[in-house]
């Protein structure tokens, strides 16, 4: 994964890239029913009736339905950023200004050698003062914008969505009203007497857990069923054939 | 924009854009392109008539977007021959068929470079006259590699009493033909038969052969691909140019030929250019004309 420097003013520090969340559920392969073949997704074309191979799909940017101008790698290319070796910080913010609804996609910065006292001093400042560095980065010829943020002595990076991609909340409140004071303090009651620290280690994704349960159920009781093998046997075909293949075969390797 | 009316066979074809560069690299237009296929037409035509026609078209050039046409324009001219085929199970669709220089010129005023056929007629669209062997070289291996493939095919193929006629793909591979021309014959067993022999090679030879469509699995060997023995494929029309940097064509070559280039060791060398292709058939004729009068059966079936 990408890997470079966090850098703001003078101050420079090599880090690499690491994924912070990994996605908890079961995923399942698709197989067929009939003998446990594992499937594979194709590009079909349902004008030619027929899947169509790698290097005849081309991207289209539709323009009205059915109609397309086709964009090539080349010219996408073109216009990508530059791949960035760093992660510049253009400023600092107060990380609770940022409605987390901005948050894309979790990182940690794991410090190279030689960052780690810079490293260290950084994500220990940005914990005391509660700030987030603000930068854009390029990684997967994409420019990101990205909060760099310090996690319990770590650094951490959330990708965070554009502006433009968070849809409005327009007309999902609804209408003021007046509203009744003693309502009022009985809903803060009832919060209040609910509030606890946030601790998610208290809930475990029951959904795994349950399935993985299954998994092993039917482990102990059954055999898993096997794929055939996709290898060729040698054999496949008119017996004849393969006897009359197989002869001349040797036959060739003899003399050559 | 360039026009011109010409007339042929008291047909008229008004040709366009002729000063379109659609070779870049090589400054070849499309008033070279028709050129070509004016010249190569004698010998190409009989292996693209009564062939449902599969264009290939790069109306910007090569490099750029290219569309697969199968279904004829509704703008053909009147007098180009089309022919109904099957599509899929029931539907039906409406194919060029270029059976004279007219629309042969004529597709190619549509910049159509690659002229795809498959191995049947319009008439008998599940007879193949023809069985395929499609050597297409995997990443790092080169079109030597096919060579050799194919001359070890040929023993396989001659010890069974089959004669095979080579071609160049005019990409990077190597297409041998086994004309068959008898009615009984069928794609159900020309699969079975090329899908055997590809499977003994790959066993015979496994480091220089693959039976297998997985692209992983072709790295430095190269693919026998039998599946092209099917009704609904098509292959590159022997003399059809090729959409690469420079302007070559799927070419028919000698046996001969082929051992001798293979001691070469050039893999370049087995590339024929437009200008070589007009030459050697000015010369020798058209060495792929057994494949379509030639009479054989696959034995052993």
């Amino acid at each position: 994964m990408w890997s470079g420097t966090v850098s703001f003013s003078l101050v420079a520090i090599p880090v690499r890239l690491v994924k912070a969340v990994k996605p908890g559920h079961i995923t399942f392969r698709t197989l067929h029913r009939t003998d446990y073949s594992p499937l594979a997704r194709r590009m079909y074309c349902p004008k030619h009736e027929q899947i169509v191979p790698p290097d005849e799909i081309v991207r289209g940017y539709e323009i009205v339905p059915d109609r397309y101008l086709p964009i090539t790698d080349e010219e996408l290319e073109s216009v990508s950023p530059e791949r960035s070796r760093t992660i510049e910080i253009i400023e600092f913010i107060d990380m609770d200004e940022v409605d987390p609804i901005y948050y894309d996609h979790p990182y940690y910065l794991v410090p190279l050698k030689g960052g780690e006292k810079a490293y260290r001093l950084l994500a220990e400042v940005m914990r005391r003062t509660n700030r987030a560095g603000l930068a854009k980065f390029v990684m997967v010829e994409r420019e990101y914008l990205v909060a760099v943020i310090s996690t319990e002595g770590a650094l951490a990076m959330i990708t965070l969505h554009y502006s433009e991609e968070v849809l409005p909340d327009d007309g999902i409140a609804p209408k003021e009203e007046k509203m009744d004071a003693k309502e009022l303090s009985l809903m803060e009651q009832s919060i209040r007497n609910m509030t606890a620290d946030f601790d998610p280690g208290k809930y475990a994704n029951n959904r795994r857990e349950s399935v993985m349960e299954l998994v092993k159920l039917k482990m102990k009781e059954h055999a898993p069923v096997e794929a055939p093998a996709v290898e060729e046997e040698a054999g496949v075909g008119p017996p004849d054939l393969v006897a009359a293949l197989e002869e001349i075969m040797r036959d060739v390797k003899k003399s050559r | 924009m360039s026009r011109k009316v010409i007339e042929i066979a008291g047909r008229r074809l008004a040709l366009s854009n002729l000063e379109k560069d659609l070779y870049p690299s090589w400054g070849f237009t499309k008033a070279h392109v028709l050129d070509y296929y004016r010249r190569i037409a004698a010998f190409m035509l009989p292996h693209l008539k009564d062939r449902a026609l599969t264009l290939k078209r790069y109306p910007d050039g090569v490099g750029k977007a290219f569309f697969f046409v199968k279904r004829c324009p509704d703008y053909h001219p009147v007098w180009a021959k089309t022919a109904e085929v099957r599509r899929g199970s029931s539907k039906m669709m409406t194919v060029c068929l270029a059976n004279n220089l007219e629309t042969l010129l004529w597709v190619e005023n549509l910049a159509s470079l690659e002229l795809h056929v498959p191995l049947s007629r319009t008439g008998s669209p599940e007879t193949p006259d023809a069985m395929v062997f499609d050597l297409d070289p995997g990443e790092q291996a080169t079109i030597l590699d096919c060579a050799i493939v194919a001359l070890i095919l040929r023993i396989l193929l001659t010890r069974l009493r089959l004669a095979s006629y080579p071609k160049t793909s005019g990409q990077k591979g190597l297409h041998v033909y086994v004309p068959l021309n008898y009615r009984e014959a069928t794609f159900e067993d020309t699969k079975i038969f090329s899908k055997t022999v590809a499977v003994i090679m790959q066993k015979n030879y496994p480091d220089l052969v693959t039976a297998k469509m997985a692209k992983e699995q072709r790295t430095g060997k190269v693919f026998i691909n039998w599946s092209q023995n099917d009704a609904s494929k098509t292959m590159i029309c022997v003399y059809s140019l090729r959409a690469r940097e420079k302007p070559f064509v799927s070419f028919p070559l000698e046996w001969k030929e082929l051992e001798r280039l293979v001691r070469q060791g050039k893999p370049e060398s087995l590339q024929v250019m437009y200008s070589e292709a007009v030459s050697r058939v000015e010369e020798s004729g058209d060495l792929f004309r057994q494949v379509l009068i030639k009479k054989q059966k696959l034995p052993h079936l």
